[in-house]
């Protein structure tokens, strides 16, 4: 058998040559020098680590569902009052955001890696926390409300795109983007209920949207959605059920799309 | 030295193959084409099969634990439901659709009939929410397999979790599916030149190639696309078939175009099982085709074939019955997991 040099680096013979070539005098000394080093990389890297954690930032990026300025509770269904003088209630928001970007001038200075966020308001999910580096500044941020096309398409995923979540259609595939359910007199329906599952990612009924919002470098991010205006160019009476990809979705899509703002302090 | 650097060679390629996949669980057959489906998102392995093909037998998956994947799916049809124009779910609801043979899933690009699906691991979702089938739902049965005795440590064993998850139930029983391959027929063998034709065989063969191959490529036996075949509609369910699924009115009428292998098992034919033998299928498409808007262009000139060719064809397509399939036992039901609750 012919053997391996590896082996040969082994072999007791070579050892014993290593062996010999330190005394005890030197071996304690080598310990010493040992100690030494490994105290001083402890040292580098206690230093690295606390730099590192200086590095990057925590910004939380909150939403706020809210009614003409107030905050909308889901655990305690309440009432609102419409425009139209009709009472309207809402017990069900769920939506995913995704492809979290930061830009500067209109260019992208940060993205997040693995981007994908189910915010739910009746398990008070509503806050997320992105962790951007420190020493960048940007004017704006930028995200997906919905799920892509090519990740709808990928096949199971887990997290927060579990089909578990509630957020995925079975009868015919693909993630729903935004869920939003409630009752309103307006709505002849069962319980006077109106449902939107919004969802599609194929062409043409594709109602992913991109939302776009200034804010400043470093600090929190206070999103507002304002269902009141949401529902001032939704007609309840004849649009009160969409569950499918359809025109409809897309264009009820764009309209939730718009109601996404920077909150006023 | 030489030895030990081959050996060495040998070793990283072992591993590297049972990366992609494990080729006792997975193979592509010769002159085949590359799979569909993403196998480095959810490589083979022996107890994720084993789990899957557990999920696949079990009505559990059901929301009264009545119904399971093999109810409409039964191996010695190639996972069809024999006798069943449409099948039959939970309280004996009756569906709206044939249901389909699975075989050779690891190639095919969409699912159902309306290719509503379009990925193995999201399949299963539809038969377990539907009403009229398992009228369960994915998050339940999550739940339902957490609290069992059983599958806690048949998840751990397969993903070193026993936290059960939607997205590990559906790998399991996507891993468990792309183990159904047929590629074993007597067609498989001649093409493989292991066997030959007699001769009303080889002439059924011919015909097939001039009048059927258009939409039913070899070797899969379909181009995977979705057709109007010249089918009335039926009035009792008025089907309109793919373009439920894009709203596209040039897709009215348009179904997914299905294999023809283990077709001697597989029978009722289409999408509603209107055709109960392959005799009727074959005077369908001489003497029944339905004109409509949508009819597919391959079925414009009519199909002239007189009543010698059709037996011929029905033995050519009685070749495509692969046995090592129908009786395979690894894909049996895992009678010692299942049987031990």
């Amino acid at each position: 058998m012919v053997k391996s040099p590896w082996l040969d680096f082994f072999s007791p013979h070579i050892i014993k040559i290593v062996f010999a070539k330190i005394n005890q005098r030197k071996m304690t000394k080598l310990l010493k020098m040992k100690i030494r080093i490994v105290v001083f990389l402890l040292f580098l890297n206690s230093i690295y680590s606390n730099t590192h954690a200086q590095k990057s930032n925590d910004i939380s990026v909150s939403f706020y569902p809210t009614f003409n300025n107030s905050v909308i509770n889901f655990n305690q269904p309440a009432f609102y009052k419409t425009g139209i003088n009709d009472s309207i209630q809402f017990d069900l928001l769920r939506f995913y955001i995704s492809g979290i970007q930061l830009l500067n001038d209109s260019k992208v200075v940060w993205k997040e890696e693995n981007s994908f966020h189910l915010i739910d308001a009746n398990e008070n999910l509503l806050s997320i926390l992105i962790h951007p580096p420190l020493n960048i500044s940007y004017t704006e941020i930028k995200f997906k409300l919905g799920i892509d096309s090519i990740t709808n398409v990928s096949g199971v995923m887990g997290g927060d795109l579990d089909p578990t979540k509630g957020m995925y259609w079975t009868w015919q595939n693909g993630y729903i983007n935004f869920k939003l359910e409630g009752k309103c007199n307006l709505c002849t329906t069962r319980n006077n209920e109106f449902q939107f599952h919004i969802g599609g990612y194929q062409f043409p009924y594709n109602s992913i949207q991109t939302i776009s919002l200034m804010v400043e470098s470093k600090k929190n991010i206070d999103i507002d959605i304002d269902l009141a205006k949401l529902f001032e160019s939704i007609d309840l009476v004849n649009t009160n059920n969409i569950v499918s990809p359809s025109k409809e979705a897309v264009l009820f899509s764009n309209k939730i799309a718009s109601v996404f703002s920077i909150q006023k302090k | 030295m030489k030895k030990s650097f081959f050996l060495l060679i040998g070793i990283c390629f072992t591993i590297s193959g049972f990366t992609i996949f494990n080729e006792k669980l997975f193979y592509v057959p010769k002159d085949w084409p590359k799979p569909a489906y993403d196998f480095s998102k959810n490589p083979l392995a022996h107890d994720k099969v084993e789990l899957g093909r557990a999920l696949f037998y079990d009505p559990i998956l059901s929301k009264d634990n009545t119904i399971s994947c093999n109810s409409c799916h039964s191996q010695f049809t190639a996972f069809a439901h024999i006798d069943h124009a449409l099948s039959h779910g939970i309280n004996n609801l009756i569906g709206t659709r044939n249901a389909p043979a699975l075989m050779n899933l690891a190639w095919q690009k969409s699912f159902m009939w309306d290719g509503a699906i379009n990925h193995l691991d999201m399949q299963p979702l539809a038969p377990i929410a539907n009403e009229k089938e398992m009228a369960s739902n994915i998050d339940s049965v999550v739940r339902k397999l957490q609290r069992s005795k059983l599958y806690p440590t048949l998840f751990l064993k397969a993903f070193g979790d026993s936290i059960i998850t939607g997205e590990h139930t559906l790998k399991a029983i996507s891993q468990f599916m792309l183990t159904l391959i047929s590629s074993n027929s007597k067609y498989d063998s001649v093409m493989r030149k292991e066997a030959t034709f007699t001769q009303q065989e080889k002439n059924g063969y011919k015909l097939f190639k001039t009048n059927c191959s258009g939409c039913h490529q070899e070797p899969l036996f379909t181009n995977q696309q979705f057709e109007n075949n010249g089918l009335y509609v039926d009035a009792t369910l008025n089907d309109i078939g793919r373009m439920k699924i894009t709203l596209a009115p040039n897709d009215s009428l348009k179904f997914k175009v299905p294999s023809l292998r283990n077709i001697e098992f597989s029978y009722p034919y289409m999408h509603d099982g209107r055709f109960k033998k392959l005799s009727d299928v074959l005077n369908h498409y001489t003497s029944g085709i339905h004109q409509s808007k949508t009819l597919s262009q391959k079925l414009e000139a009519p199909i002239l074939l007189s009543s010698n060719d059709k037996v011929d064809i029905i033995a050519f397509l009685l070749t495509l019955t692969d046995r090592n399939f129908l009786f395979n036992t690894d894909y049996s039901f895992p009678k010692e997991l299942l049987l031990k609750q």
